[in-house]
């Protein structure tokens, strides 16, 4: 049986804005956590709109060799990426003296003001929150994180435990 | 704790490890516990990582999408930008040399005799001409497509095909509109790039559609 939604983007396609408006409503939860987990949580409404209206504009470019999702997802992830080169994020930078394990327990005081682990991981710094929601939510491979991000996958991986290890501390939250 | 193997307890969670140092590991995790203790907590933080929950933006964006795409805008004529494609850009350049060829005539010889065919109706039955030859033919590949899709259907599930139908459905009313309106105005460029416009569309649908549907096969 067809997919529903492989007619809705040949509608959208097309031109349908309706369509479109279904494959929003199906995808913006997804396309929002992964914008408000790489980016701040205050950019992400924002970004997320950037997100759908490249998607749309972009959308005869779309041959249907992935799913529809999996391609709006990367479009995502590259606005993101473009979003970070634009505002010349300094903290984003792999720092071979970065310690993420500082960043997060200095805001774990006491346990009046613990965190829940979306927030621990708001609170990684850039590059190995990047790496974490890339490789451990998303699922890419440390390859392809490493050209998306411009680093070795050596980089990646390393980045990839220092977020995991601090992130252990926020299991139970 | 950490000791030589901690920092590579995650490439080990992952599987990437070589196998000599994978067995190396595993003989070094049979002794320190605070390794065991670290790996089991590193598996944790990968489930918990692949099993967290997409949360939505607190206020509906829809509409901030929907105004930057231009959904539901009333189309400004003036405002409007088209794609041409090659058929349509025949059409317009023969229109455009026999109106400037009349337009040089005209400035040559001064005022047309009488008898002559105005310039303007000159270049609309050009128009007309091509335009003609390209909308059957654009009706041809559609009706090819339509056939193509009835013996096709089956494979498509019930509600699909309802949102398929629906659309063709709007397509062809609009199809029948700009027909009718050209009928009344057959040299208005506007309804000329309109219908082939929407012809086109009609075309691309019942493509994919039909790709979609072979696919499912």
């Amino acid at each position: 049986m067809a997919d529903a939604e492989a007619v809705d983007t040949a509608l959208a396609a097309s031109g349908d804005a309706s369509a479109f408006e279904r494959l929003y409503r199906t995808h913006v939860n997804r396309v929002h956590s992964l914008v408000r987990r790489m980016l701040d949580a205050d950019e992400a409404d924002d970004l997320t709109q950037d997100v759908f209206v490249r998607a749309w504009q972009k959308l005869s470019t779309f041959r249907g060799e992935s799913a529809f999702g999996t391609w709006l997802h990367r479009l995502a992830v590259n606005v993101v990426l473009a979003r970070r080169k634009t505002l010349g994020v300094e903290r984003g930078r792999f720092q071979a003296g970065e310690d993420p394990l500082e960043h997060v327990s200095a805001r774990r005081v006491t346990p009046e003001i613990s965190m829940d682990f979306e927030e621990a991981l708001s609170n990684l710094p850039d590059g190995a929150r990047q790496v974490f929601v890339l490789h451990d939510v998303e699922g890419y491979r440390h390859e392809e994180i490493a050209r998306m991000l411009g680093v070795v996958p050596g980089t990646s991986k390393s980045q990839l435990h220092h977020a995991r290890m601090a992130l252990r501390r926020y299991l139970d939250r | 704790m950490n000791d030589k193997w901690t920092d590579r307890l995650s490439e080990y969670v992952d599987g990437e490890l070589p196998a000599e140092e994978r067995t190396a590991l595993e003989a070094h995790l049979t002794t320190c516990a605070d390794c065991r203790a670290i790996l089991e907590e590193l598996r944790k933080v990968v489930a918990r990582g692949r099993a967290l929950d997409d949360r939505g933006p607190k206020a509906d964006l829809w509409p901030g999408v929907a105004k930057r795409i231009g959904a539901g805008k009333v189309v400004d004529i003036r405002s409007r930008r088209f794609s041409f494609n090659v058929p349509q850009l025949i059409a317009a350049s023969i229109a455009l040399v026999v109106v400037s060829g009349g337009g040089m005539w005209l400035a040559l010889h001064g005022s047309a005799p009488e008898t002559r065919t105005p310039v303007a109706n000159v270049g609309q039955t050009v128009i007309q001409n091509v335009r003609g030859v390209e909308t059957s033919r654009t009706d041809a590949a559609i009706a090819d497509l339509q056939d193509a899709l009835t013996r096709n259907e089956s494979r498509l599930d019930t509600a699909t095909v309802r949102v398929v139908r629906e659309n063709l459905a709007l397509i062809d009313r609009a199809i029948s509109q700009a027909r009718l309106a050209l009928d009344a105005d057959p040299g208005n460029a506007y309804l000329n790039l309109h219908l082939a416009d929407t012809m086109r569309r009609k075309l691309e649908l019942l493509r994919r559609v039909n790709a979609i549907a072979t696919a499912q096969s």
